[in-house]
């Protein structure tokens, strides 16, 4: 309402500036044009005069010229004697009273509800940042918390609460970067050793590189009881294609477990993979897990964080699709790998699954039409 | 809510310039009174109007308000506060609202300071500037609009373009702004007095202070450009031929032109249908200028955005004014009365040559800048015009100009006596010798033309001495006299020798710089040392560092002659973090008007780093000299005379008292 006001008087203010010098001139009695150049012809004689007497100009020049100023002069005092000054006649001036009346502010506030944008307050970046926190989105908290350590990079706490945000958010590499600088103000502690470790994971698509791994030895070293960072070195080791250890890692892991911790159904599944792969104990991983992910898995990964899950299921899925493409499987099956790529938003790894699918059941028409009648409902277009 | 009042003052602004367009110059042409006395009050208006907006987008940099689309894209919350503010016009829509708030900024100037103008020039030429106000509002407010919103900001802007990041820029386009936009009022002067009928001496006289004060804007903004080009962008030069500063320089040679055209007028009352002329055509360039800036036909520094809109609007307004000026000038310049003839040897004479040579180069540099745009919208072929072309044909017609500059204004009027007018500058010509011989002698006879160029220098700096000399007679009447006499002298005197022997400072500092200049190139390792013209630069390392805004390598380099400390000096390369852009950012050290000019190359690795290293001799002339012009401009606009017929202060302050509302 006040921005209304303000604009009203702003128009007011404009449209008096019109109406104002209207009424208030006076018919001029020496014409418009005034005798403002008689004035500038009479200072060109004395300008002469003044030359003359300095003896910058010769007798016979400045008479000329003086001659020359004159007829100007005396032009110009004809020219004044013919006109004269009016004030306006009452249409005219009606007119342009009407003018800046109506139309300036019609113009005015026509054009600016036409460009312009009343509803969109300001913002200006530190009362956007002052905010109560409850109003404030995670974007700009974030945003808060990283001003603040960009002028106390020493703080080692404010690293400390802002790396798991970055993760949650999506930003690894920053939430890894933010525990490094936890870790060498605040000195290393197990979980952010193994929390930066599983952000450069997570950052490096699941893959463990080589600090990630040093990270989770050196938490896995100060506290032997920690699963975490083993649960990390056995996939490393896995990825690593150092099998038996890995299953030996899996196994005192899932030995050491007492059945109802979430990360069990995963851990099973790693070593029923690297078991089957190994050909070791060929049908016996069956019994140690089930094909797909249960609904046991299901359930404890509803408890893990979000990240976590993703890692879940990645590990899963990737699971399923090396087991299908090296034995073969179900038709449910295969749908199955296809709706789990399709959850992950990996279109061209459900596309390249159908694909694969449609292959391996070329020889059985009914199969091969309800693989194409899953694909139709998963959206995949099967080219 | 502040932001939206700042769009609303610029609409407003919009509406009073149609209002200024039209009922001041109904007025004139019906010589009513009440309607002509709208012009200043609503020029005034228009002019705080567009000033409230450009402060409201401001104070929209200056508190990061991201809600507005132009801070978004071109600010930075972590940007130094100076940088805050001259960011405003570090971009398209900002640069166009200073454009626009320049451009109304003369027509409250003519509005408050145009008393002793006759009321119906008055009341035309601010109509004819409330067009142009119009027509650039309207551009802003429909192509560029600085206060577009957005609805949900992020948190960061995409920063200043990090080379323009630099205190030169915070001067350097304001001034040449005031330059530009300062000749629409000698165009709108134009206009009016083609309008109405009315061209005499004293409109050139009327004209005279905004040409001059446009001019000097101009000089300063240019060598303010050049100056900053030379610094910033690490080449060592400081004039490219870039059509962006041809652009700037095109309206100078016209203004300069005018200016002297406009002497003739005021004094013969002849040349007037040229001086109208070439104050239409010096805008015009103008407008041309700000066209092929802001419409992305040129891809430079410069061009902040390039949107094809925006282009072809700008060029509906340039077809606009130019084409309606001069339409309107083969309508009504037919019926102008011609002023008197004259001979060819006197001031006049000498005036109307300084014109032919000053337009020829200004075609010369239109030609050079215009044709390879044109051959490639003609037949895509792409060329490129550099120095060669305009050393070629700027040069040599820059030459006899600057031969001629001192005889003129010892020229007498009407009928000059060339003879007369040479006795007058034997000391100077003697001067202008001995110094050619002079640098023959300290340089050898390997280079011809830079000597002599250094005589032509010197030539116009003692002409310009000896003008002022000869005006008040110093041989004749004795220094003591003379010196009372010298300070009797009208400004305008002053600033005529002012101007010329900046111009002849000017010369000599390019002659030197561009004959004499050295350089090496170089790769160093620490502890390695560079030597140039007695120089020894010793490298000891480079180091990174971190600004507020960018990450920079860091070069320190120790400076001796002869083994003796001068300076240390810390050249750098930097890369601005928000746009990941490297600039380079030289050291200078200054010795007397000379300059050591040093900037980093490339890293090789292992600690080795390129480096080149120049040794400027009078470089800074080439700035001082305009500097030196542009207060010559000053000096001349303090000239009483051009206040002639301005109300008495008394009368002032009751005109200006108040008004009730009726």
């Amino acid at each position: 309402m006040v921005f209304w006001i303000l604009i009203a008087v702003m128009t007011a203010a404009a449209a008096l500036s019109v109406l104002v010098p209207m009424s208030r001139a006076r018919r001029s009695q020496d014409g418009p044009s005034g005798n403002a150049d008689e004035a500038v012809y009479r200072d060109q004689l004395s300008a002469i005069e003044a030359e003359l007497k300095r003896g910058l100009i010769e007798p016979e020049a400045a008479g000329a010229a003086r001659t020359e100023i004159a007829r100007r002069l005396l032009n110009a005092h004809d020219n004044h004697e013919r006109e004269a000054g009016r004030i306006s006649q009452a249409p005219r001036l009606k007119f342009v009273q009407g003018l800046a009346l109506f139309a300036l502010p019609a113009v005015a506030v026509g054009l600016y509800l036409f460009f312009g944008a009343p509803d969109v307050p300001d913002a200006p970046l530190a009362a956007r940042l002052q905010a109560p926190a409850e109003e404030q989105s995670v974007d700009i908290l974030v945003a808060r918390v990283e001003r603040h350590l960009a002028e106390n990079p020493e703080d080692g706490q404010g690293w400390v609460v802002i790396a798991p945000v970055y993760l949650s958010i999506g930003r690894a590499q920053d939430s890894a970067r933010a525990y490094a600088q936890a870790i060498r103000l605040l000195g290393p502690r197990q979980d952010w050793l193994t929390d930066m470790g599983e952000a450069m994971v997570i950052a490096n698509q699941g893959l463990v590189p080589a600090e990630a791994r040093q990270a989770f030895e050196q938490a896995a070293a100060m506290d032997a009881s920690a699963v975490k960072p083993r649960f990390f070195l056995a996939i490393a080791l896995g990825q690593e294609g150092r099998k038996s250890e890995a299953i030996e890692a899996w196994r005192n892991l899932i030995a050491g477990a007492d059945g109802t911790e979430a990360w069990l159904g995963a851990a099973r599944n790693e070593l029923a993979e690297l078991a089957g792969a190994d050909g070791q104990s060929d049908r016996t991983s069956q019994t140690l897990a089930p094909r797909g992910p249960s609904q046991e898995d299901v359930a404890a990964s509803q408890d893990m964080s979000p990240v976590d899950r993703q890692a879940m299921i990645r590990s899963m899925v990737s699971g399923l699709a090396e087991r299908l493409a090296d034995e073969g499987g179900s038709v449910s099956e295969w749908g199955q790998l296809m709706q789990a790529y399709v959850v992950l938003g990996e279109m061209q790894s459900a596309e390249n699954a159908l694909e694969d699918a449609q292959a391996a059941f070329a020889d059985k028409p009914e199969d091969l039409s309800s693989i194409k009648d899953a694909a139709r409902q998963l959206g995949l277009t099967g080219s | 809510m502040i932001v939206e009042f700042g769009h609303y003052a610029l609409v407003l602004a919009f509406a009073l310039s149609l209002v200024q367009s039209v009922v001041p110059l109904w007025g004139a042409l019906a010589r009513d009174d009440r309607l002509m006395a709208v012009a200043a009050p609503v020029s005034v208006t228009t002019f705080i109007m567009v000033l409230l907006s450009f402060a409201v987008l401001t104070n929209a940099y200056l508190t990061a308000d991201f809600s507005v689309l132009n801070v978004l894209e071109n600010s930075h919350s972590a940007k130094p506060l100076v940088y805050k503010f001259t960011g405003v016009w570090g971009n398209h829509e900002g640069s166009m609202l200073l454009w626009v708030l320049i451009l109304v900024f003369f027509g409250a100037l003519v509005g408050f300071f145009g008393g002793n103008l006759p009321k119906d020039l008055r009341a035309a030429t601010l109509a004819v500037q409330g067009w142009i106000s119009a027509g650039f509002i309207l551009f802003l407010l429909a192509t560029s609009n600085p206060f577009a919103r957005v609805a949900n900001p992020p948190l960061e802007g995409a920063d200043l373009n990090p080379i323009l990041q630099d205190i030169g820029l915070a001067i350097h386009p304001p001034l040449l702004y005031v330059g530009y936009v300062g000749f629409s009022i000698t165009f709108s002067f134009a206009v009016a007095a083609l309008i109405l009928g009315r061209t005499d001496a004293a409109w050139a006289r009327w004209v005279r202070p905004w040409t001059l004060l446009a001019w000097s804007f101009l000089t300063l903004g240019i060598a303010m450009g050049s100056y900053w080009a030379y610094y910033e962008l690490g080449w060592g030069g400081w004039w490219f031929w870039d059509p962006v500063e041809n652009a700037s320089l095109m309206p100078w040679l016209a203004g300069t032109a005018l200016l002297h055209s406009a002497i003739v007028m005021e004094r013969r009352e002849a040349l007037k249908i040229w001086t109208i002329l070439l104050a239409i055509f010096t805008f015009s360039l103008s407008l041309l200028g700000t066209f092929l800036v802001r419409s992305g036909v040129l891809t430079s520094v410069h061009a902040f955005a390039t949107d094809p809109t925006r282009g072809v609007f700008i060029l509906a307004l340039l077809c606009f004014f130019i084409g309606g000026s001069l339409a309107l000038y083969a309508w009504r310049a037919p019926a102008l009365k011609q002023g008197g003839l004259f001979a060819p040897i006197s001031r006049e004479g000498a005036l109307v040559l300084n014109n032919l040579f000053l337009t020829s180069a200004c075609a010369a540099v239109f030609v050079g800048t215009l044709y390879p745009l044109f051959l490639d919208a003609v037949t895509g072929e792409k060329i490129s015009v550099g120095a060669p072309f305009f050393n070629l044909t700027f040069g040599p017609l820059m030459v006899p100009l600057l031969i001629a500059v001192p005889f003129g204004p010892v020229l007498s009027w009407k009928r000059g006596d060339l003879l007369a007018a040479s006795q007058r500058l034997y000391a100077a010509f003697g001067l202008a010798i001995l110094m050619t011989v002079f640098t023959f002698w300290l340089w050898g006879m390997d280079m011809v033309l830079a000597p002599l160029g250094v005589g032509l220098a010197v030539w116009v700096m003692a002409g310009a001495v000896a003008e002022i000399l000869t005006r008040v007679k110093i041989l004749e009447i004795g220094p003591s006299r003379a010196f009372s006499r010298l300070i009797g002298l009208p400004g305008s005197a002053w600033g005529t020798s002012m101007a010329h022997f900046g111009v002849g400072v000017t010369v000599l500092g390019i002659v030197t710089a561009s004959a004499f200049q050295e350089e090496r190139i170089a790769t160093v390792r620490p502890g390695d040392v560079v030597e140039l013209s007695g120089y020894q630069l010793t490298f000891d390392g480079a180091a990174p560092r971190r600004g507020p805004n960018f990450t920079e390598e860091v070069g320190h380099f120790t400076i001796r002659q002869g083994g003796i400390f001068v300076a240390e000096l810390d050249p750098s390369k930097r890369v601005y973090t928000a746009r990941q852009m490297p600039t380079t950012e030289a050291a200078i050290h200054t010795t007397g008007f000379s300059q050591l000019y040093l900037s980093l190359g490339e890293s090789r690795g292992d600690g080795a780093v390129d480096v080149r290293v120049y040794f400027k001799p009078l470089i800074t002339l080439i700035w001082i000299g305009c500097v030196i012009m542009a207060l010559g401009g000053a000096v001349s606009i303090a000239d009483r005379r051009l206040r002639v017929g301005a109300p008495k202060p008394a009368r002032k302050r009751k005109s200006a008292a108040p008004a009730p509302a009726e």
